[in-house]
């Protein structure tokens, strides 16, 4: 394992092991952008201003040249696409300004190429094949051509949209919008052709209590050949809702991506404002952060393991997980009088103080619920009919993580050790990590395993923060004036949610939200359903879908 | 080699859940009367999410968890809209749910009842004015009765279905 920890956030690892074996050696005296000028020039042989960003990513413009040059450089160095989006009128710069973040596995950093175009483009998805469904977000969003892609439909834009309307432009200021009657057109699926191939479409309103999506199974026979999802039912607007708001009243919108990533949401949003007002969260603060977010870890990851038994018929090992998670919903409840936990986050810190006496209830909880939970697991372990389910069930391939950016458990489950708590620290992961839980097979079994062992891990964490939490303030107390100062400015900043990184970025300009991104982790953890199903049967779709536990409202915003 | 006849003769292995909530059992019991007498011993629900931020659709769940069992009360959450007396709508019904909402509702059979359930349901709370949304539930379908909330408890949500059985009660 070659993951450095940055732990002051300014400097950069001593030396960074690059895939093709090539060493960059960093003094850590250069200036701290030197860094990332030296991988530049190693890499494309040009010399790019480079810009640090207030979270500390790398921001380097680039003309088109450069950055044709570049991206295969990218692809060969083994750097990962984690998010592309677009900003109108980003700075000085007219039309379009397109945002290719990056990382690079091993390292802390995060570098963020600016591609400036006007409303048409190269598409780079036959190298980042992730950069698919970001280039037609940004088409239906902004109405940017991709001229050479290979898949131009519509993503977030069903047929009700009328054609020519791009909800992202600056000219087009949000209210209710003539919808198409009765759309002609027909998505059009990929077709899968050959003897004794056949479809079943499924959705989007399915047969349990869940949200909606549409599956369309190719099968021969049985065993899945192709599927294809499409998805954005839930298209609420989200990004165009948070524009020309000020950013206290964007907490709101921030908790309502999706429902069970409320804290981590919100976190990263706080974060990146914090960063651009230059607020210092008090440590109280970051302590109770961590537990809340751990805390809602332990809930969602409760669901998907109650719902994996669930889905191969075993209610008797299901109940112990669906009373703990009850449990802790009335835990949260408590703390913040919420079951969600929401309205508990706020700028600067958190909202209500958590009293030492409610914590350690909490404390004395924990060793109650850590039993009883491993009893559960013991259960499942005892059964082989349901191990036999489990096991070598829905692999998701490791070769597929980094050029999809699959993260979360379900990455850490087929062998990747990537996590934002690790990876990027933000709060008090700055100072106190948890353990990590890794396996390699990628199957259900791995991922129940996996997400079961993060139960324990987020449960020693929160034991280990009420040991140690100070007292204090719990809020900024330059809070007001520092929001309402706000200086214009940008950053980036990460989360690891349950279901793995979720990333904001936030542009503020005049005091006000300019333009607000947001990509969950399910935005790209979707896809690898598509490829973990293949060659396996239909009826253990629904147990695949549930261990990769994908959200739809947090792709779909 | 194991006796199968030892499976049917041993004893019956479960767990002791001790856990009591004296209002639930209240609400529960009269909710159960209710259901008795105006849906004929069964009040079968269809959820439908029209474009929520899935909070909702936990809590819903959460009814049928060891905690609620409402399926105790006579009530019970069907797969398909044709077995529905009752459709929950929650989420303030995207542009690109309506047709899916509108053929839902249609191939319930009647008579037929919608709640909308959780504050974007009943008017479309925080999504209000997004070029995304219609807006609440009932600017697309009959709205019987709502259920505010962000998301509303199990409990509140339980409390809504009553207070639907019980205005249909008086309206017979």
């Amino acid at each position: 394992m070659n993951s450095t920890k940055n732990i002051t956030g300014s400097l950069s690892p001593a030396g960074l092991k690059l895939r093709d074996n090539c060493q960059i050696s960093v003094n850590p005296a250069v200036l701290e952008t030197q860094y990332a000028t030296d991988l530049m020039i190693d890499i494309s042989g040009t010399k790019p201003q480079i810009r640090r960003g207030k979270n500390g990513e790398f921001y380097i413009p680039l003309a088109e040249e450069e950055f044709l040059k570049i991206v295969p450089e990218l692809s060969e160095k083994g750097f990962v696409l984690i998010s592309l989006f677009c900003v109108q009128d980003f700075e000085e710069s007219p039309c379009f300004t397109l945002f290719y973040i990056f990382r690079l596995n091993g390292s802390t950093d995060v570098f963020a190429f600016m591609r400036y175009v006007k409303t048409e483009t190269t598409s780079i998805a036959t190298l980042f094949p992730s950069a698919c469904w970001y280039e037609r977000e940004i088409r239906d969003g902004f109405g940017i051509e991709f001229t050479d892609a290979f898949d131009k439909r519509r993503l977030f834009l069903h047929e009700v949209y009328p054609e020519g309307f791009h909800p992202l432009l600056k000219s087009f200021k949000n209210g209710k919008i003539q919808a198409v009657e009765n759309p002609e057109e027909a998505y059009p699926f990929k077709q899968v052709g050959g003897e004794g191939v056949y479809q079943i479409p499924v959705g989007p309103v399915h047969a349990g209590i869940i949200e909606p999506g549409h599956f369309r199974f190719s099968v021969i026979g049985e065993p899945i050949f192709n599927l294809e999802i499409r998805l954005f039912y839930k298209h609420r607007g989200i990004e165009k809702l948070a524009e020309g708001k000020k950013t206290s009243a964007c907490v709101p919108i921030a908790e309502a991506i999706s429902g069970d990533e409320t804290v981590a949401n919100t976190v990263a949003f706080c974060t990146a404002v914090e960063k651009i007002a230059g607020i210092e969260v008090p440590e109280r603060a970051n302590y109770l952060r961590g537990i809340l977010l751990e805390l809602e870890r332990i809930y969602s990851h409760m669901g998907d393991l109650s719902g994996m038994i669930t889905d191969i018929g075993f209610p008797r090992m299901t109940t112990p997980f669906l009373i703990l998670r009850e449990n802790i919903f009335r835990q949260n409840e408590l703390l913040t009088g919420s079951r969600f936990m929401r309205g508990a986050i706020d700028l600067g810190g958190v909202k209500k103080e958590i009293s030492g006496e409610a914590l350690s209830k909490l404390n004395l909880y924990l060793k109650t619920f850590v039993l009883q939970f491993e009893s559960a697991i013991e259960a499942v372990h005892a059964s082989s009919s349901l191990i036999d389910r489990f096991s070598t069930t829905g692999v998701l391939k490791k070769k597929l993580i980094a050029p999809l950016n699959i993260t979360g458990p379900i990455a850490r489950a087929a062998g990747a050790t990537y996590d934002v708590r690790f990876d990027h620290p933000y709060g008090i992961y700055e100072d106190i990590t948890p353990e990590r839980a890794i396996k390699t097979a990628g199957d259900v079994l791995s991922r129940f395993e996996v997400k079961a062992a993060e139960v324990i891990n987020s449960t020693s964490l929160i034991k280990k923060l009420i040991a140690s939490i100070p007292e204090g303030a719990i809020i900024s107390e330059t809070i007001e004036f520092a929001i309402s100062n706000i200086p214009d400015g940008y950053v980036l900043s990460m989360v690891e949610a349950a279901r793995g990184q979720n990333l904001h970025w936030i542009y503020i300009r005049r005091g006000v939200i300019d333009r607000y991104k947001v990509r969950t982790a399910s935005f790209c953890n979707w896809q690898a359903v598509e490829h973990a199903v293949l060659g396996n049967i239909v009826p253990d779709f629904p147990l695949i879908n549930k261990s990769l536990n994908l959200s739809y409202a947090g792709t779909d915003l | 080699m194991v006796n199968p006849l030892t499976y049917f003769f041993r004893p019956k292995v479960t767990e002791k859940f001790e856990f009591s909530d004296s209002e639930l059992e209240a609400l529960g019991s009269e909710l159960k009367t209710e259901v008795n007498k105006v849906f004929g011993h069964s009040l079968a629900i269809r959820e439908l999410d029209s474009g929520s931020d899935n909070s909702t659709e936990i809590e819903i769940s959460n009814l049928g968890a060891p905690h609620y069992d409402v399926e105790r009360f006579g009530i019970s959450f069907v797969a398909s809209p044709r077995h529905a007396d009752v459709l929950l709508v929650t989420g303030a019904v995207t542009l690109n749910m309506a047709e899916a909402v509108l053929k839902t509702y249609e191939a319930m059979p009647s008579p037929k009842f919608v709640v909308a359930v959780g504050d974007d349901a009943c008017d479309g709370g925080i999504y209000k004015g997004s070029y995304a949304v219609l807006g609440g539930v009932d600017k697309i379908l009959p709205v019987d009765i709502k259920i505010p909330g962000n998301p509303p408890s199990p409990k509140e949500i339980l409390r809504g279905i009553f207070a639907l059985v019980k205005n249909k009660e008086n309206e017979n």
